[in-house]
């Protein structure tokens, strides 16, 4: 963990949690893994059963707790394993976005990406791209619980 | 003092005073005059004496649907006075299931807009004593004489931007109807706040929410608020924490009005619950704004039928996020 929490005398390194969907995302997560390829350290895998049952008080509570960057990975549209769980999924989070855009996040902080279980190159890409986003952004403050210190 | 229109409230207290007394309901819905003037507060009445205290005037801005809630649980019947947003907060509760059609007598009221004390004193540039109104126009009694203003400029703000003071629900209809209304501002303050720079944005909103007591009080003046229990009060998992923080302010107002996406029935309540006047209008209409934007112009409560659009799905439907 020590790797990844905030800024260290070593520069910035972001905290990206990940929410995947234990589908598509977290096989394409472990594809990525039996396939060898790397990406960063930076990114904590959490699995939902689906990204339709992500409660933003999920995304929320990461920001409270540290987190610099949330990323919700689901089922490509149609591909979903309840059949619709990320068609619900799609206009929630959609909302949620603008939301949480609308209280004064940056649109990087917040993303959905559809990642199947066979695109684990895809899966290593978009978490490369979320980290390099993040850092380029620099660590969050907003909405950080002032009680809830990083354990380096 | 506050004078009611007399031949309104005469017909109004003769209607519901034959269904009270007749039997066909249990219990009116209605309002009374509160400590000042210039309130209007909720009237329980269950006997002749109590109707003797309803009044209908330019301060009964209380959202009486939402008392339903409460009140169905002692009463097999219960008769309502609904303007145009309790009729919608009536429908918002009807499509939650939260009530049942047959158990309520709706008796409708065309609203032409409750008045907000501040503005009034604000006009009137020292307290008020009291208030006649006439042809759309307001008089007031101050110490220094009389003061006449338009009606329309001391308004409530969640008055202001009404796009339907005609209740859309309803068995009785008491008056004549105000028809529909326009209100081109409705989400102007939304769309500046949507122009302004993140960190700026943010910092409006830290300083809005930090005035927040977390006292509920906007939740519990809600209609689309009306879980058993509530996120807020959830001990395990314990997603509200009760300590003075503005990441707690934040989580707590972003939740809440995520919880009326699609649903929220614009009526206002909970900004004029609020005692300390966050902005919560603006949550609430950004929400509706985007959705509206994205997935097709809906108006929470209008039709009961209608399902609300986070209720439902098209599998073509655009996303938010960068990629499709």
């Amino acid at each position: 963990m020590s790797t990844a929490l905030n800024e260290t005398s070593a520069g910035f390194e972001p905290l990206i949690v990940a929410f995947c969907c234990n589908w598509c995302s977290y096989a394409g997560g472990d594809l990525a893994g039996t396939s060898r390829i790397t990406y960063p350290a930076n990114v904590k895998v959490i699995r939902v059963p689906c990204c339709g049952r992500m409660n933003p008080m999920f995304v929320l509570r990461a920001f409270q707790r540290g987190a610099d960057g949330v990323l919700v990975a689901g089922c490509h549209p149609g591909d979903c394993h309840y059949s619709t769980g990320n068609f619900h999924g799609r206009r929630r989070l959609s909302a949620f976005k603008r939301l949480v855009e609308f209280a004064g996040f940056e649109p990087d902080r917040f993303e959905v990406r559809w990642i199947s279980s066979s695109e684990g190159d895809k899966f290593a890409e978009e978490m490369e791209a979320m980290t390099a986003k993040i850092k380029a952004l620099g660590p969050n403050g907003k909405m950080r619980d002032a009680r809830w210190q990083s354990l380096t | 003092m506050a004078e009611p229109n007399l031949d309104q409230m005469e017909k109004i207290r003769d209607v519901v005073a034959q269904d009270l007394l007749g039997g066909r309901i249990e219990l009116l819905l209605g309002w009374e005059k509160g400590h000042y003037w210039w309130q209007s507060r909720p009237l329980f009445a269950h006997s002749k004496e109590d109707l003797e205290k309803l009044v209908w005037d330019s301060f009964c801005a209380v959202n009486l649907s939402r008392y339903l809630l409460d009140e169905l649980k002692d009463h097999q019947k219960v008769g309502v006075l609904v303007k145009g947003c309790d009729a919608r907060a009536f429908n918002r509760l009807l499509q939650d299931n939260m009530v049942e059609r047959d158990r309520v007598v709706l008796y409708g009221l065309p609203c032409p807009g409750m008045l907000d004390y501040d503005r009034l004193a604000a006009a009137a540039e020292s307290a008020p004593d009291g208030i006649t109104e006439q042809n759309g126009r307001v008089i007031l009694k101050t110490a220094r004489g009389e003061v006449e203003i338009e009606r329309d400029a001391v308004l409530m703000d969640k008055c202001k931007d009404c796009l339907y003071p005609d209740p859309v629900v309803y068995d009785q209809l008491l008056l004549e109807p105000q028809g529909e209304r326009e209100a081109p501002e409705r989400f102007k303050a939304v769309g500046d706040l949507e122009n302004l720079p993140d960190n700026e944005r943010f910092a409006y909103w830290e300083k809005e929410l930090s005035r927040c007591l977390r006292c509920y009080a906007c939740r519990q003046a809600c209609p689309y608020c009306s879980c058993r229990e509530c996120f807020v009060e959830q001990e395990n998992p314990r997603w509200q924490g009760r300590a003075y923080q503005p990441s707690e302010n934040f989580l707590f107002h972003l939740v809440r009005a995520y919880h009326g996406a699609g649903r929220c029935i614009d009526c206002g309540e909970c900004e004029r619950a609020c005692p300390v006047g966050i902005p919560l209008q603006e949550l609430n209409r950004k929400l509706t704004k985007d959705i509206n934007e994205l997935y097709g112009h809906y108006e929470a409560g209008l039709d009961a039928e209608l399902e609300p659009p986070l209720l439902t799905y098209r599998p073509d439907d655009p996303a938010a996020f960068s990629e499709k």
